[in-house]
């Protein structure tokens, strides 16, 4: 048995694929590749596969994780091509390479994403994030007051043709920040239009060093 | 992607609808295009994508140079209002371009409650909905699928519409199109060309007259047109299109999966089914040709399971030894085999077992009627030993849930045949308590419960639909009787059954209240959520239109019907005689026992059914 990570980027139509839904994408992709997958035992077999981290419906990456188990000794020749030749547009494979041992998933610390924004002024923009932003985070266990701060590695904008990009480093793990929320604050102080189109797109999985996770 | 789409799919529920993108789908290069094709299917992605015919059409005229085909489905309720909010023209999923600028839309119309559908997607397309608003030869708005047997009502609206299968005919039409738009014809000189190719139906060439009493009194056709449209079918099935690839979707669907068709037609006669009359005559696929097709679809999409479809899967003749060698080549590979459509008369344990090693499913038989008296009437030649002999052996195998389906409202049913439904059911719990291999799991029966809609070119119609009070009051005595312990039922929402009723029989004089119903904001009327009896209702006023007129009139015998002048191959006289022995309660013997002449042969230049 043998387990491989594999880097993949997911863009345009792609984006829109939910999580559940592109665990189905790359498994039938998978099969058309005919790489050797592992099957679970049991009433109802399924491919033994994991995406790392995963994203809101909608958003773009140039930094998906998925770990997949073979049941072979080792990497499949030509992997990347394969995957390649039969992945739906907007996914590509980057890379494919043996998986790290152990719980590696659980160092994953922060994600880095850039969110292209319509209309707005870089540095009013991030005068708002200079302090204190106390919101409601919402997750599976209900929400809570929290200070965005805490949850900021990095942050900056930058004027773009029509409008701003934010360039985030976000925490990730157990206790995320949804860029939506960074975007929340902006609509509701009136820096850029309820109304606006914004482009999420993550570049980066990093663990708590805020080195690059691979 | 444009700002104006990405604006829509951040603020709708399952964006992945709307994208396109999907892997096998197919992007041309538009600089080597002249005639570009819209499949339009007026329900919402989910259940388009299910579709095989779509799936066929779209291979088939794909694989023809110089066309581009392009899917197009109706969007749901929320995407609609951000398309109308922001603008937004209906486009095909392919290219992201706007139909409107398509040569032919081509709308499939799989049942009534589809109609408004259609009107919604040409008018968020930008395109006039009648015909005689179109004037010039693009685009071409079009329809094909099984509600042409009765297109009436939409009639006023489509350029032109295939009477039966698209495979011959489709390739036939773009390329008269393509010449059309070469030399420069007219949209009137291109229909003219089109009636003349066999199964096309140009419902403008079509004058029909009425009587004072709201009756047929005459159909004229003008043009050149026949008089009357002869349905189309493929004559070698076995070696008819069929691609070897299909659309995967990206996003969750009704039918997720490969699927192969068995055959076409359906020996059994049943009274009520229109697909069993309208498909014939019965044409099926070598076992050989099937596995090829089979593998190639799993080797092309990577999908986990194949459905063997038709109408009557236990009907095929190379049943057991195709299942067989297919279970041999898909279960080491964790490729599950589909088998839907079995009967219980025929029902083989070892056939289901062994299909089933993959992944085990339920099993569904559809009695339709609770007693033999009415299973005569329709024809549904199945009797209780089969159906109790079918659960035994299934249960003894390890089964603990079945689901049965029947119909209430059917022609001449009395009280007795309603209870006979529960009776059939207490039969089946208790053939579980002799039988089942384990009686501590307890058994699970869930009963589907729709009503009766009369269909044009079948012999039921000529009966009525049981009116609403009636309906209900069956219902009502059915759920009192069903209220067992492991029993779990769902009946048909009868309104929407009412409509399609009242369409599927209708005439021309409907198409004002489509438009009307639709102005009040009929759309997806298949989806429980988005359907008003009212609205329906304050149309029919507002038109001055009777619906129980075309719902529960039973027509007269040389009544001239509004889809007479459309021929599925199966000829009056012999419905009219099958209508008779449904009354009287006679049962016709299925095909293999002997042809019974019902026309259909016709269509192919006589040979015989494959039974």
């Amino acid at each position: 048995m043998f387990k491989m990570r594999i880097l993949f980027e997911k863009k345009d139509d792609a984006a829109y694929i939910s999580h559940l839904d592109l665990m189905k994408v790359l498994q039938r992709s998978f099969c058309r590749a005919k790489l050797p997958v592992k099957y679970s035992e049991g009433f109802n077999p399924h491919i033994c596969m994991s995406i790392l981290s995963p994203l809101s419906t909608g958003y773009r990456s140039k930094y998906e994780l998925c770990d997949l188990e073979l049941v072979s000794d080792g990497m499949p020749e030509e992997a990347e091509d394969r995957l390649n030749r039969v992945l739906p547009d907007g996914i590509r494979v980057l890379k494919a390479y043996p998986s790290a041992e152990g719980l590696a998933v659980a160092k994953i610390a922060y994600s880095a994403f850039n969110i292209e924004l319509e209309g707005g002024n870089a540095e009013d923009a991030l005068r708002i994030f200079e302090g204190d932003v106390f919101f409601e985070k919402r997750s599976k266990r209900g929400s809570k007051q929290v200070n965005m701060k805490d949850y900021i590695k990095s942050l900056s904008f930058s004027g773009t043709e029509n409008g701003m990009l934010c360039e985030c480093v976000l925490a990730a793990g157990d206790d995320p920040l949804n860029p939506s929320y960074v975007v929340g604050i902006l609509r509701e102080k009136g820096i850029v239009d309820a109304n606006s189109v914004v482009r999420y797109t993550r570049t980066a999985v990093l663990d708590c060093d805020a080195k690059l996770f691979s | 992607m444009n700002d104006k789409l990405t604006a829509c799919l951040e603020r709708v529920r399952k964006p992945a609808r709307y994208t396109g993108g999907e892997y096998n789908s197919i992007i041309k290069d538009k600089s080597n295009i002249d005639v570009r094709f819209a499949f339009c299917f007026p329900d919402i992605y989910e259940i388009g994508m299910s579709h095989l015919g779509s799936k066929i059409l779209y291979g088939l005229l794909n694989s023809m140079d110089g066309v581009w085909c392009e899917r197009v489905y109706a969007p749901y309720t929320d995407m609609e209002e951000q398309m109308r909010q922001r603008k937004l023209g209906l486009y095909a999923l392919e290219s992201k371009d706007e139909v409107k600028d398509f040569d032919i839309l081509g709308f499939t119309l799989q049942f009534e409650l589809n109609y408004t559908g259609v009107l919604n997607m040409l008018d968020l397309a930008g395109i006039p909905f009648r015909s005689a608003d179109r004037t010039s030869l693009s685009p071409i708005v079009m329809a094909g699928g099984p509600c042409v047997y009765n297109v009436e009502p939409m009639a006023d609206f489509f350029d032109l519409i295939v009477i039966g299968e698209g495979e011959e005919v489709m390739p036939e039409l773009v390329n008269l199109y393509r010449k059309a738009k070469k030399v420069g014809w007219s949209k009137q000189e291109f229909l003219k060309n089109a009636a003349a190719i066999g199964g096309v139906y140009v419902p403008s060439f079509y004058d029909v007259e009425y009587k004072d009493d709201g009756t047929v009194k005459s159909v004229t056709a003008a043009n050149g047109a026949p008089k009357t449209v002869k349905k189309r079918v493929v004559a070698d099935f076995d070696k008819s299109y069929y691609p070897d690839r299909f659309i995967v979707p990206s996003t969750e669907i009704v039918f997720d999966r490969a699927m192969v068709e068995l055959f076409r037609g359906c020996r059994r006669g049943c009274r009520f089914c229109q697909a069993g009359y309208t498909y014939r005559p019965i044409r099926a696929k070598s076992a050989e040709t099937l596995k090829k097709q089979a593998e190639a679809l799993i080797e092309n999409t990577g999908w986990d399971e194949v459905s063997l479809t038709s109408l009557s899967s236990s009907d095929y003749p190379e049943l057991n030894d195709l299942c067989t060698s297919l279970v041999a080549e898909f279960e080491p590979r964790h490729i599950n085999l589909a088998l839907p459509s079995l009967r219980a008369d025929t029902f083989d344990i070892n056939l289901v077992e062994n299909v089933q090693k993959v992944r085990k499913s339920g099993l569904t038989f559809a009695p339709e009627a609770g007693t033999q008296r009415l299973r005569d009437v329709i024809n549904k030649n199945l009797r209780e030993e089969d159906l109790l002999n079918a659960c035994k052996v299934a249960f003894e195998s390890g089964y603990n849930s079945v689901k049965l389906y029947f119909m209430i409202g059917l022609p001449t049913e009395t009280d007795e045949d309603i209870l006979g439904i529960s009776k059939m059911v207490k039969d089946v719990i208790y053939t579980f308590r002799q039988y089942g291999k384990n009686k501590a799991r307890g058994v699970r029966v869930s009963v589907g419960v729709s009503t009766f809609i009369p269909k044009a070119q079948t012999p039921f119609q000529w009966a009525a639909q049981t009116e609403r009070e009636e309906v209900l009051r069956k219902q009502r005595l059915l759920m009192d009787s069903l209220k067992i312990k492991n029993v779990t039922y769902s009946l048909h929402n009868f309104d929407s059954g009412f409509i399609e009723a009242v369409l599927a029989r209708g005439d021309r004089k409907l198409s004002a209240v489509l438009e009307k119903v639709w102005e009040k904001g009929s759309r997806l009327d298949g989806w429980d959520e988005c359907y008003s009896l009212d609205r329906w209702m304050q149309a029919f006023e507002e038109c001055g239109i009777d619906p129980a007129f075309y719902a529960n009139r039973v027509p007269e015998k040389d009544e001239i019907l509004p889809w007479d002048h459309i021929f599925s191959g199966v000829t009056k006289s012999y419905l009219w005689s099958e209508y008779q022995n449904g009354l009287s309660g006679r049962a016709t013997p299925d095909c293999k026992a002997g042809c019974r002449g019902c026309g259909a042969l016709s269509l192919t230049g006589g040979g015989k059914c494959d039974v």
